[in-house]
């Protein structure tokens, strides 16, 4: 994932600090990654990054939703015999109806255009089995989803700092214990996983419950199973980084300062390996939203991932394409903070 | 760790209950979860019960998911009921006449039933009810099939209602037995569809349960209607339902229902694979109920219309070219029961003279295929005719494909190739699917049907029921016999008639037109915890609830 951003990314001089709109809260960086001086983070700098991540949003979303529409349209078979399954007694009035209500018999082009004027509006349309609308059922699921997806990368995050920290350039057996958890946690299939964890801390040694979203001891064992993997890659590639940066000049230069091992670690190496770490958020939000498909359904959690399972399977169209633009805009949305994340962290970044 | 102190005191929450649960069950060990003999069953306490499948909508006049049905038959009453012989009595129609051409029913309702929003059930309750179902605008795929012919329903008096057709129709009561055609309250009925799809407070019914909540991808909780005093003569006890409370948690994976009912975090599990059977069977705790599903087998219809199997000859070697004892057995570890019928033994009218009729006959299925001319052999070995390989199409949809048939369908395609034919099984997506079905161009299809009445052999092999036209009919079966034993099947009300007419029909559509070959009956594996006991099942084989208790 390169970002339009980092290709200004170039070697740049000084003269950012004297741009007129500095803004009064900018954020002075301490010791960043040595050569440069300090830049400052402009207004001007953060109101263009902005607006054009904007443009590009929307036509991302358009992109989304004008492909969901094609894919929708090239599915095979007669959209009525699709919603009502191969098991129906349905009577043909029943079907005409149906056809009726789904604006079927519309030329294409008209039906897109609809569509699209009831996206303008917000309106994601009706569900077709759950006769619910679909930003009704997307808005209630939300909650639970992104509460599992929060507590999943907490557990990845904090798990990869301090496998990462603790290992990263240390002793051969060490670094052999990391990699091998994380190549373990991120080749299991977290389905397995999943069950795994049921049958020893639910099944066997009641500690927490067996499913469902009450209360935070029924959080534990679904964010475990899906933050792990997450955890694997990120602490492998954090690893990475910081070996890599323990041999630059500047941690020399800290040592030599008298710092201890710990701070050098913590303070100088790991803010130096965390660009590659945040640009890989783009893919790991893809993880979570596709990992709490099946992390909730081993684990009877409500959420986004349950409602994609049930809708999909039961060909309810509306709520996959309400699904689908609601990745486009998380996608969207994360790719938009990591790059304004690349400018707080990186000084060299904040070319104007 | 810090973290695990909110942890334990959401735990300590659910110990509490847990425990309680536990020592209410006391001292009762042994009993094996049927009547309990001695003193009265105890009211109160909540069963936990674990479904594998979650409904998509809750308005059972539009939706024709079983499960559906099965969670709401605690909510709505039915007219009548039926019992495991097919005989109807009284339950919210106290008596009924039938005209003599079967084109109408005139029911007498209970007096004094009341919903649970306080509007009595009526003569216009009923009408408002069948009516909605029927209307086209409702968009009924299921409900509206057990009205059939309806034309309409008037209102004689508050406590008469008249229900007509615009033919005899005979499986009405049948069908007026299930809860898909329960009762609303006119006034839930007014709420708009989207309302009672989403289920909760909105499903107004006159059962023993209220519904009280829906939580969506968890539960579903009812609880007790206190003012209950109609359940129907074959309960167990009068009055209200012993149960406080009941809570249906959706656990969609196999091993996960079984780990919850194993380790006591839900009362009864329903579908339960056949290969977590042994876990369930060692733990003396838990019993286990095995419910054949009424209705049609788990059956492969043969195509009589299309390519090699349009020869009686090819049917009639498949059926006896597949090994089907030894798949089932090994595929459902003994737990599944072959089927000789396209109807299961628990469906009135089953016949039972037709058990071991299709012998395993490799050798006979060979000697056929020669008489159908296909004598020639190619470079893999499957038969030829005039250079032309015997191949039958048999296409299916992954997702529609349950209880490891798929697997079954991998020994069929086994034992076929050995005497020669090629089994062709694409996994087609569902709108691929749907397209190959509806216009008939596949050799094979299966399905398996629940539905408690003879009558839907109108529906697999009356010639008027293609699946061109929404029907069936899937071996695209044109015999006039059938057509003409169906027919009168559902214009008669007699029983014996009935039996005889279907028995004939099952014959013919087995042995004689080789039209079908019926694998396995399906069956739900229920496990029932020895805390809970009263769990009865109605022939329609929804479970209820209204006699369960605390053990």
């Amino acid at each position: 994932m390169t970002s339009p951003l980092s290709s200004t990314s170039a070697e740049v001089g000084s003269s950012a600090a004297d741009d007129a709109g500095v803004l009064p809260g900018s954020v002075g960086l301490g010791e960043p990654a040595g050569r440069t001086g300090p830049h400052r983070l402009s207004g001007r700098v953060v109101a263009r990054a902005v607006g054009r991540r904007l443009a590009a949003a929307v036509a991302v979303l358009l992109g989304a939703a004008t492909t969901a529409f094609v894919a929708l349209q090239l599915l095979p078979g007669d959209p009525v015999a699709i919603i009502l399954g191969p098991s129906t007694m349905a009577s043909p009035q029943v079907r005409a109806q149906i056809r009726d209500d789904l604006g079927l018999d519309e030329p294409v082009v008209l039906q897109y255009l609809h569509y699209l004027g009831r996206l303008l509006h917000g309106d994601l349309g009706w569900s077709y089995q759950l006769q619910q609308p679909v930003s009704d059922l997307i808005g209630d699921q939300l909650m639970p989803t992104v509460q599992l997806a929060l507590a999943a990368l907490t557990v990845a995050v904090v798990l990869a700092v301090v496998s990462a920290v603790a290992t990263a350039g240390r002793h051969r057996a060490l670094r052999a214990v990391a990699s091998f958890w994380e190549l373990v946690s991120v080749s299991t299939p977290p389905f397995w996983l999943g069950i795994l964890l049921l049958t020893a801390l639910s099944f066997k040694v009641r500690v927490f419950p067996v499913a469902g979203a009450q209360g935070f001891s029924a959080l534990v064992l679904p964010a475990l199973t899906l933050g792990l993997p997450v955890a694997g890659i990120l602490g492998q590639v954090l690893r990475e980084g910081l070996e890599t940066a323990l041999e630059q000049p500047f941690i020399t230069t800290a040592r030599a300062r008298g710092l201890s091992q710990t701070a050098i670690r913590a303070r100088h190496a790991l803010r130096h390996a965390t660009v590659g770490l945040v640009t890989l958020s783009g893919w790991l939000a893809g993880t979570l939203l596709g990992g709490a498909v099946l992390v909730e359904k081993v684990f009877s959690r409500p959420g986004i991932g349950a409602l994609t399972l049930q809708a999909v399977s039961s060909r309810d169209m509306p709520v996959v394409m309400g699904v689908v633009m609601l990745s486009a805009l998380v996608f969207v949305t994360i790719s938009t903070v990591v790059d304004l994340l690349y400018l707080l962290i990186d000084p060299r970044l904040r070319a104007d | 760790m810090r973290l695990a102190r909110p942890a334990r005191l959401t735990l300590i929450t659910t110990a509490t209950v847990a425990t309680l649960a536990l020592s209410a069950c006391g001292s009762s060990s042994g009993s094996d979860g049927g009547t309990a003999a001695g003193a009265a069953p105890k009211a109160g306490g909540t069963v936990t019960y674990a479904l594998d499948v979650e409904p998509t909508c809750f308005d059972l006049q539009v939706n024709p998911q079983g499960i559906t049905a099965d969670i709401e038959r605690g909510v709505v009453d039915s007219l009548v009921t039926v019992d495991a012989k097919g005989a109807f009595h009284p339950w919210l129609a106290t008596s009924w006449k039938v005209a003599p051409d079967l084109k109408s029913y005139t029911f007498t309702l209970r007096d004094g039933v009341r919903f649970t929003d306080g509007t009595p059930f009526d003569a216009a309750a009923v009408k408002a009810n069948f009516d909605r179902i029927a209307d086209p605008k409702t968009k009924s795929q299921y409900a509206a099939t057990l009205l059939g012919p309806y034309s309409s329903t008037e209102v004689i008096d508050p406590h008469t209602v008249k229900v007509s057709f615009t033919k005899a129709f005979a499986p009405f009561l049948q069908g007026a037995s299930t809860p898909s055609l329960g009762f609303y309250s006119p006034k839930s009925l007014t709420r708009g569809p989207d309302a009672l799809c989403a289920g909760g407070s909105s499903i107004i019914g006159t059962g023993p349960f209220v519904f009280t909540s829906y939580t969506k991808g968890q539960s579903v909780t009812l609880t007790k209607n206190p003012a209950y005093n109609w359940a129907p003569q074959q309960s167990t006890h009068t009055g209200a339902a012993y149960l406080d409370k009941v809570v249906f948690r959706f656990l969609t994976e196999d091993p996960v229902r079984t780990g919850a009912v194993t380790s006591g975090q839900v009362d009864i599990a329903t579908s339960i694979a056949p290969s977590d059977i042994r876990t369930v069977e060692a733990d003396k705790n838990l019993s286990i109920r095995k419910l054949q599903d009424p209705g049609g087998s788990y059956a492969i219809y043969l195509n009589t219309t299309r390519g090699a199997t349009a020869d009686v000859k090819v049917r009639q070697a498949i059926q006896l070219g597949t090994n089907l004892d030894q798949i089932i057995k090994t595929v459902y570890f003994g737990q599944y029961q072959r089927s000789w019928s396209p109807l299961t033994p628990s469906t009135p009218a089953y016949d039972a003279s037709l058990e071991n009729s299709l012998k395993f006959d490799p050798t006979k299925a060979g000697k056929l295929l020669d008489e159908a001319g296909w004598t020639g052999r190619d470079a893999q070995g499957y038969r030829t005719k005039n250079g032309k390989r015997l191949t039958v199409d048999w296409p299916w949809n992954p997702p529609h494909t349950r209880e490891q048939r798929a697997v079954v369908a991998q020994g069929i395609q086994a034992d076929l190739k050995k005497i020669g034919i090629e089994v062709s099984h694409p996994a087609l997506d569902i709108g691929a699917f749907v397209a190959l079905a509806g216009t008939g161009q596949y050799d094979l299809y299966d399905f398996s049907w629940t539905q408690s009445d003879p009558d839907i052999l109108r529906g697999f092999f009356n010639s008027a029921s293609t699946p061109a036209t929404g029907g069936q009919n899937a071996a695209n079966l044109k015999d006039p016999q059938v057509d003409e034993w169906t027919e009168a099947g559902a214009a008669t009300l007699d029983k014996a008639k009935r039996t005889e007419l279907y028995a004939k029909v099952q014959r013919q559509v087995v042995l004689t037109d080789a039209a079908v070959l019926p694998v396995y009956v399906p069956t739900k594996l229920v496990v029932v915890s020895d805390k809970v006991s009263g769990l009865t099942v109605d022939p329609n084989g929804k479970p209820l609830l209204y006699d369960l208790h605390r053990a």
